[in-house]
């Protein structure tokens, strides 16, 4: 399990179980999941119309997203499926949740089993898509630069001055001290990744990690993302618009170069998106897994050492210093410990 | 706090089956077998690197490649992969493969950063300290999770009892009998603190009655006799009767109505299983264990009022009034009715012959057991009722507690006051 899957599984089974096994009738459902990142989401029937399923979603950063389209972006993700999936508007939202849906079962069952699956599949991805639609704005202005910059010397002050100035775009998706920083310019898109670690030995394991992630692009990944860290001090692209503490010890920036070959129009691009806006949860998850790791070493240790000072223990010695053989009961069995 | 508005995750990891889910829900998100299946290659490589004796031989990620759950039932079956179970009698054996357990079962399965989330784990009743401390280092020092409170199973199983309509004070004593796959315990609970020296144990449980029935199959010949016919035959056609001969009359009398059949389904073809007296003989084993065990005679309600009888005196009438059920093996219809009138007539006729030698008057012991529709998840469920509410998190211990004492802190956890 080196990668942590992008869709959210229990959505994926709790609407499958829904949509495929509705043999039983439409019962009432209610469930709150959460995923990553403070991200919240509930699934519940309507009271009235039990074939409708209302799906909601609450993302901390959703305000920054707003800012960025990720309605539009989202209604033209899920505009596919219009028919069975509707997106609510407005007033309609439910209370408390920043974006909802509803999935008709009794539209829906009317469909093959593959269009039943690929809802499923595409809600399931709903944070992955919210998420996605700065990255997807940052690469689109990328691809605006690029083309105005195509012929023009760059290495010109001017251009160069008119770069510095791009706007950042900026997702604060835990609080104001996690953020994501994008900025586009003609021939590549930084992402930078602010964190903050809760605990010192979480710092030093993260320090490592990344120090490992530099490195492997050296040897042998050189297709890979150029990978930055920087302790501390944020990186000079975003210094005007890091907000929160500037001077706290526990916090880390990673930046991450994107060139032109991600930026590759289509699935790469995509994938590219998946996996860079779960960079934190990614480091985070290693950061435990490698803990857990020094912990069965730790564990294996203390188990060699104390067979050593088992075998160190003394002989049963009676008074004179002769050994004494252990006594036996009727049956022939030992008082002996070591044979537990 | 940052993590104020997550909701607790819940997490019951039983013998056979791990339930996990998020506080304020109705029935656990996920439920499957408390296995984890390793790569066997990378155990010889532990081995090999042991000899060696240094760590910088091993930088693979072997440590990542493994299985739980239904998947690792799955990869087992395949040549690659060791199945292990690391909790055995309700106790946490291999904490090795507990850890990656829950760091697979938090990430990949609930979806969630630990630090941003309370935790409620399960433990059974005697569970060593030791074992607490060493989950809660697991916990805090690996998952750096928000806060944590371990509640015992059986108090987890009275609180979900609150649900049903039958009781009226929301205390936190009684009886609780927990029959899951393995084992049935009858644990007595006076104020939230389980009385250890009380507790019983039944060898006899969902896996008895399955073999039982399996039995009465095999004995009658039937086309189909795997363990899986039983075990759905179990589950869909099984309740507890009011008097085995007489429903044996009723049996011969009504053959249409009583006997039924089960339909196995193979991919190409279909079989027809008979299902007869096992309907109720099944979960007679409970009453009568003479009809399918040796060794084991005594029946469910005498072991449960031997229970309440060697607890302390002053609780003995609240035991009584609240017998809890919970697990899946007291799911068959009628179990509970069957259970208190059993149990009432051991109990009256014991305030009778004491009247009879006294001669004063007794008031009377109210015996009262309680079925509730969460029965089959009840720890689970209680646990996901009790960690919802908002005093939750004041009696869990935070990240910072648990940096400033260590992990004694686990020691003792202040019980839930009730609301």
């Amino acid at each position: 399990m080196l990668q942590i899957e992008q869709n959210n599984l229990l959505i994926q089974k709790t609407l499958s179980e829904r949509v495929f096994d509705s043999a039983d009738g439409f019962k009432s459902l209610d469930r709150i999941i959460t995923d990553f990142d403070f991200t919240t989401y509930h699934i519940s029937t309507l009271p009235d119309h039990k074939q409708l399923v209302l799906v909601s979603i609450y993302l901390k950063c959703w305000d920054d997203l707003n800012k960025y389209g990720v309605v539009e972006y989202l209604n033209g993700k899920y505009a596919e499926y219009a028919g069975p999936l509707a997106v609510l508007q407005g007033s309609d939202l439910e209370a408390g949740y920043n974006y909802s849906l509803v999935l008709d079962l009794a539209e829906l069952a009317g469909k093959d089993d593959e269009f039943k699956q690929k809802v499923i599949d595409e809600l399931s991805f709903l944070k992955r898509h919210a998420m996605a639609a700065p990255f997807e704005k940052a690469f689109a202005r990328y691809d605006e630069l690029a083309k105005t910059y195509a012929n023009a010397n760059t290495y010109s002050e001017e251009i160069q001055a008119e770069l510095q100035n791009e706007k950042v775009l900026v997702i604060k998706y835990r609080g104001s001290d996690e953020s994501i920083y994008i900025k586009p310019s003609f021939d590549r898109v930084t992402v930078i990744f602010s964190t903050v670690f809760q605990d010192e030995t979480d710092k030093i394991f993260g320090r490592v990690f990344l120090q490992e992630f530099v490195d492997a692009r050296k040897r042998s990944v050189q297709t890979a993302p150029q990978v930055l860290y920087s302790h501390k001090d944020a990186p000079l692209d975003i210094q005007n618009v890091v907000e929160g503490s500037k001077d706290d010890e526990n916090k880390g920036y990673i930046t991450f170069v994107l060139f032109p070959r991600h930026l590759v129009k289509g699935d790469r691009r995509d994938n590219c998106i998946s996996h860079i806006q779960f960079f934190r949860n990614y480091f985070h998850y290693h950061i435990k897994c490698s803990k857990a790791y020094m912990h069965s070493r730790m564990r294996f240790r203390v188990k060699e050492f104390l067979k050593i000072l088992n075998r160190a223990k003394p002989e049963n010695v009676d008074d004179d210093g002769k050994a004494i053989e252990n006594r036996k009961t009727a049956s022939g069995r030992r008082f002996d410990i070591a044979s537990r | 706090m940052s993590s104020m508005g997550t909701p607790a995750v819940v997490m019951d990891n039983g013998t056979g089956l791990t339930k996990l889910g998020f506080a304020g829900n109705d029935s656990p998100s996920f439920v499957f077998p408390t296995a984890i299946a390793t790569s066997s290659a990378s155990s010889k490589g532990g081995r090999n690197a042991r000899n060696a004796g240094n760590v910088a031989s091993k930088r693979g990620l072997e440590d990542l490649d493994f299985f739980i759950g239904d998947e690792a039932l799955e990869a087992a079956n395949g040549p690659n992969y060791g199945l292990s179970y690391p909790i055995k009698h309700g106790q946490i054996e291999d904490w090795d493969h507990m850890e990656r357990f829950w760091e697979s079962s938090i990430f990949k399965y609930l979806r969630c950063e630990p630090e941003d989330h309370y935790f409620l784990l399960t433990e059974p009743p005697l569970n060593p300290p030791e074992n607490r401390e060493s989950t809660a280092e697991i916990m805090f020092e690996s998952f750096n999770c928000a806060g944590l409170y371990i509640a015992v199973q059986a108090v987890l199983a009275l609180a979900a009892s609150w649900t049903s309509p039958k009781v009226q004070d929301r205390s936190l004593s009684g009886t609780v009998i927990d029959s899951g796959d393995g084992v049935t315990h009858v644990i007595p609970v006076a104020e939230g603190y389980v009385i250890g020296t009380a507790i019983k144990n039944i060898p006899l449980a969902g896996r008895d009655i399955t073999l039982f029935i399996q039995q009465l199959l095999r004995d009658r010949g039937e086309v189909d006799t795997s363990l899986q016919t039983a075990e759905k035959i179990k589950q869909q056609f099984c309740y507890v009767c009011p008097d085995v001969v007489q429903e044996f009359n009723k049996f011969d009398q009504y053959p249409q109505e009583k006997f039924a059949q089960y339909i196995v389904e193979y991919t190409e073809r279909k079989a027809t299983v008979d299902v007869g007296y096992e309907r109720f003989l099944a979960p007679e084993i409970f009453f009568n264990p003479e009809i399918c065990s040796s060794d084991y005679l005594t029946p469910l309600p005498t072991v449960v009022d031997q229970v309440i009888q060697s607890s302390p005196i002053d609780v003995r009438k609240k035991l009584y009034k609240n017998i809890v059920l919970s697990g899946g093996s007291t799911m068959f219809k009628d179990f509970g009715k069957r259970l208190q009138r059993d149990l009432k007539g051991i109990v009256n006729e014991r305030v009778h012959r004491s009247e009879q030698l006294s001669g004063v008057q007794s008031s009377g012991v109210d015996v009262q057991v309680i079925s509730h529709k969460k029965q089959r998840y009840a720890v689970w469920f209680g646990g996901s009722l009790l960690a919802q509410t908002a005093e939750f998190k004041s009696y869990c211990y935070t990240k910072s507690e648990y940096d400033e004492y260590g992990p004694g802190i686990v020691r003792n956890f202040s019980l839930f006051s009730v609301p």
